[in-house]
């Protein structure tokens, strides 16, 4: 690979940040790749997240007429598809980008071009989509884009050709990433580094890496032929004639696996993260990486569980149901290997152990409620409900973004060689904590009492202006999830340039990564390690060639 | 984490200060019969279909609640029990890699509970969801549905049409077998009214089947559930259930409606959506008498696909 151009050691990279420009634009590093990746992501959920909110204030109240009826249509599709799309997979993509490489021992991605240009079809993929509200109405169809509602017919916008068009650069891109992760971790380990010691983070990216390969070839499938309905007149899905529920399969067969894509990532951080903390191994390495298998296939099997209301033959919607109900099984195997793994520990409640404990105990409510949602004749009440909206918060908040803003906390002193402060980060992960479960708690029984999710408003008149207390309620609190969400980023910024040094080791981790200087040197390590276990630095520790566990006393003291 | 313990505790205590002051609330309006978003059940139902679903709902909740308990628990205690600062200063944690049996455990435990809520969804599923739980119905009504409202046609050949944010009722008789035929002039509706049963899709291109038999006169409300455009929101529903004798006289006038304006809606004003509605799209009409069992319903047949369009004539 072209050494020759790599940039000089920075000591931290308060030396390379926004100096040469050039540099970004052209890095092949993956751990410079990975920060556009999270910095990507993370403004894509600021945007999304202001999207939430104009949504928030048009229902606080029944009949509230803040912004239009189209308006509202475009604005839930836009924070749908942004959140899904451009945040959490995005920067789950850069977590892994930064660091699979560095927990395997490799110098950098296997094919550090692919990943560079798999990094900028994002900004272009959102550059399209956004393009939507300049050009006469963006997609308005709901994040599913469900025809013949999003067919020539009844869409003659752009917006829905700006949609598809840029998921599927975003499907090309992932597909890309994925195969980059795949040849890596089979390629690229370091001595001694066999599959039964990698970090379950790294078989976390495994896993997802396999499911965005298996669908996201689908998913521009579908949206392929949605073109060529709205623009060469063939009849896939349009209703004269085409089969409008044949998108529906197309779409959830990438669209249930893709909930799995947005977690998976999340429950290998978890997976690093509690051992540390509670200074314990991992409880039961095996069935972790089982169970994460068992969600691979079971994923790719339950789509339809999204068309319970359809009309399908009922042994099929029994066959979709009982593979919906055993997803639980492989969950519940982590769930409770976790809780073991903190079982009799020594554990040191620092911010990203307290996300972790926040994301258990909200991400089981999602669980929960998803099992309900399986049972087919429940779900015919639920479907399509702010029920249905609660649970999937749950499991996308809950899960996914509690997960990642652990492992932000977790890894940005070794990305930024600094520490984060620490009075922030117990206030944003507090606000975040009450602001999550004081907006979404509430819409499970909104949902309950007949409230329809993707509506403008609720119109009264029969005793429905009874929610608009209830919806008061949420709003205010989804302000709770904004300043969390500030105070996050107001952290994240302050403490990259201001924040205490962190050294190599601040946690006093079991992985590779903590080997390494903070942050780490253009090819990660300057003397390739050498891999006796799953906990490579605790041999170090055991052989000297670090300091004992008592002297990580960095993290404790506050900063 | 040495910050302020009582301003964490406030905070934690915060959402459940909050949650119990709503269910006295949700307690409080239940028993004057409003409704204020704070409902922790799904409505009871007031159709037998309705109530199954109630009582898998109840059936389920039993293991839900039973295992939110259990695992909060056992986080709590984690969280409360080994934290570095309640443990000895020289203390080390036991290296524990796994445990064979504890695993096998934690995998029977809960494919034993989906196993049984699996067993009871699908006897419910196979009860109330064929065609043959409706086969012999008392009135069998057709529902179109279009951007945004519904069309009513009763077995009798009036049509009521329900327009927008002033929903016209679907009248219909307490105590008798109805039946609904849905289908859509354009692009995908849903039919849902909470306090009598489940929901339905309206897709075109075939037609889905719902039933309710209500035991008790009233009148409830619903709303279209599949995004359908800028009024999705506007497509309410009404349901209205009337004693015999009033469907009775219902029907009359609506019979009378309609002979005097020779054409169909006598209950509201025509007003065709302003909807494009492609001349081949199907009318999904019951020209082919679809009443008894062989009725082109999905879900009882197995191809889900039932393209009307061709050949079916319109009335
Ligand atoms: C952080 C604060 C958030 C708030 C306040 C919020 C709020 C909302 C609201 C009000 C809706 C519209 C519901 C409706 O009209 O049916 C919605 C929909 C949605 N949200 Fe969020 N949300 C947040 C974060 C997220 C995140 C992080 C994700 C994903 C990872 C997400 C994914 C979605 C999706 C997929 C929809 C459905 C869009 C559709 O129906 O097409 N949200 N959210
Ligand atoms: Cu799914
Ligand atoms: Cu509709």
């Amino acid at each position: 690979m072209a050494s020759v151009l790599a940039p000089p050691r920075p000591k931290s990279y308060d030396d390379t940040f926004f100096k040469p420009i050039s540099l970004w634009l052209t890095t092949t590093d993956h751990k410079l790749i990975g920060i556009m990746y999270m910095t990507t992501g993370m403004l894509a959920f600021v945007l999304g997240g202001i999207l939430a909110l104009v949504m928030r204030i048009q229902l606080a109240q029944p009949n509230l007429k803040v912004i239009d009826a189209e308006t509202y249509n475009q604005l839930l599709s836009a924070h749908g598809t942004t959140m899904i799309f451009f945040f959490v997979t995005i920067f789950m993509t850069g977590v892994a980008n930064y660091m699979v490489p560095i927990l395997i021992g490799a110098r950098d991605m296997a094919f550090p071009r692919v990943n560079l240009l798999g990094f900028w079809l994002i900004p272009m993929s959102i550059a399209i989509y956004y393009a939507g509200f300049f050009t006469g109405g963006a997609m308005d169809a709901g994040w599913t884009g469900y025809p013949p509602l999003s067919t020539k017919q009844f869409n003659p916008g752009l917006g829905v050709d700006l949609w598809a068009f840029s998921l599927i650069l975003w499907c090309v891109s992932g597909i890309m990433a994925s195969v980059n992760f795949l040849t890596t971790i089979v390629a690229l380990r370091a001595p001694g580094m066999k599959f039964s010691r990698l970090p379950l983070f790294v078989w976390a990216q495994i896993s997802t890496s396999i499911l965005l390969l298996a669908v996201g070839a689908p998913l521009a499938a579908a949206l392929f032929l949605l073109e060529l309905d709205r623009q060469a007149g063939t009849t896939f899905f349009a209703s004269n004639g085409g089969r409008p529920v044949l998108f529906q399969h197309l779409f959830w067969f990438f669209g249930h696996p893709e909930v799995y894509i947005l977690i998976l990532p999340g429950f290998g951080m978890v997976s690093e993260i509690v051992p540390v903390f509670a200074r314990k191994p991992i409880f039961g390495y095996t069935s972790m990486v089982a169970a994460l298998f068992g969600i691979v296939f079971l994923s790719m099997a339950v789509w339809a569980h999204h068309m319970f209301t359809v009309g399908m033959n009922i042994y099929v919607e029994t066959w979709f149901m009982v593979m919906t109900m055993l997803i639980a099984v492989p969950t519940g195997i982590k769930f409770f290997n976790w809780i073991a793994t903190a079982w009799g520990g020594s554990i040191d409640f620092q911010v990203p152990m307290k996300y972790v404990f926040g994301f258990m105990a909200t991400f089981l409510i999602g669980g929960i409620t998803g099992v309900y949602l399986s049972s087919v004749p429940v779900d015919t009440q639920l479907h399509q409900s702010y029920y249905v909206v609660a649970h999937f918060h749950y499991v996308m908040v809950g899960g996914s973004v509690f997960t990642l803003l652990a492992g932000t906390q977790y890894w940005f002193p070794k990305i930024t060689g600094r520490m984060l402060n620490k009075t922030l980060g117990e206030w944003s992960f507090w606000l975040f904590f009450v602001g999550f479960n004081g907006t979404f708690l509430v819409m499970h029984t909104l949902g309950l009492e007949g409230m329809a999710r993707r509506i403008y408003s609720y119109p009264g008149g029969f005793g429905e202006e009874g929610w608009g207390a209830t919806n008061m309620f949420i709003t205010v609190f989804s302000f709770v999830i904004a300043a969390s969400v500030l105070v996050f980023i107001y952290n994240l910024v302050v403490s990259w340039k201001h924040g205490p040094p962190a050294g190599d080791d601040p946690w006093g981790g079991n992985t590779l990564e903590w080997a390494t200087t903070s942050p780490p040197p253009p090819y990660n390590f300057d003397k390739v390690p050498v891999v006796r276990s799953n906990m490579p630095l605790r041999d170090m520790r055991a052989d000297g060639l670090r300091p004992p566990l008592e002297h990580q006393a960095l993290a404790s003291h506050n900063s | 984490m040495r910050g302020q313990p009582w301003l964490r505790r406030a905070l934690i205590s915060l959402p459940l200060v909050a949650l119990l002051g709503m269910t006295l609330a949700t307690a409080a309006s239940a028993a004057e019969g409003g409704g204020s978003g704070l409902s922790p059940i799904v409505p009871k139902g007031n159709s037998p279909n309705g109530r199954h679903i109630y009582d898998l709902y109840l059936g389920i909740s039993i293991p839900a609640i039973l295992i939110f308990l259990l695992v909060e628990g056992l986080l709590l205690t984690v969280i409360i029990r080994f934290r570095r600062s309640r443990q000895p200063k020289d203390y080390q944690p036991p290296q524990w890699h796994g445990h064979r049996l504890l695993e096998i455990g934690w995998t029977a435990g809960p494919l034993l509970i989906v196993f049984f809520i699996g067993l009871f969804s699908f006897i419910t599923l196979q009860r109330d969801y064929t065609a043959a739980a409706s086969d012999n119905p008392d009135v069998d009504i057709h529902v179109v549905g279009h951007q945004y409202g519904w069309d009513y046609t009763y077995p009798e050949g009036f049509t009521v049409s329900s327009e927008g944010l002033q929903p016209t009722p679907l009248v219909i008789p307490t105590g008798k077998l109805v039946r609904l035929r849905l289908d859509s002039k354009d692009v995908i509706h849903g039919f849902w009214v909470p306090d009598l049963a489940g929901k339905a899709d309206l897709v075109p291109g075939y037609q889905n089947l719902m039933w309710f038999k209500v035991d008790r006169p009233g009148e409830w409300r619903g709303e279209c559930t599949e995004l359908c455009g800028q009024g999705h929101y506007t497509m309410q529903i009404r349901v209205k259930a009337v004693s015999d004798a009033d469907y009775e006289a219902f029907k009359r006038t609506s019979l009378e409606a309609k002979a005097k304006a020779g054409a169909p809606s006598p209950s509201t004003a025509p007003s065709p959506s302003a909807a494009p509605s492609p001349s081949a799209a199907p009318s999904g009409s019951p020209g082919a008498s679809p009443g008894a069992g062989a009725s082109p319903s999905p879900r009882p047949s197995g191809t889900g696909y039932s393209p009307t369009g061709q050949g079916a004539s319109s009335s």
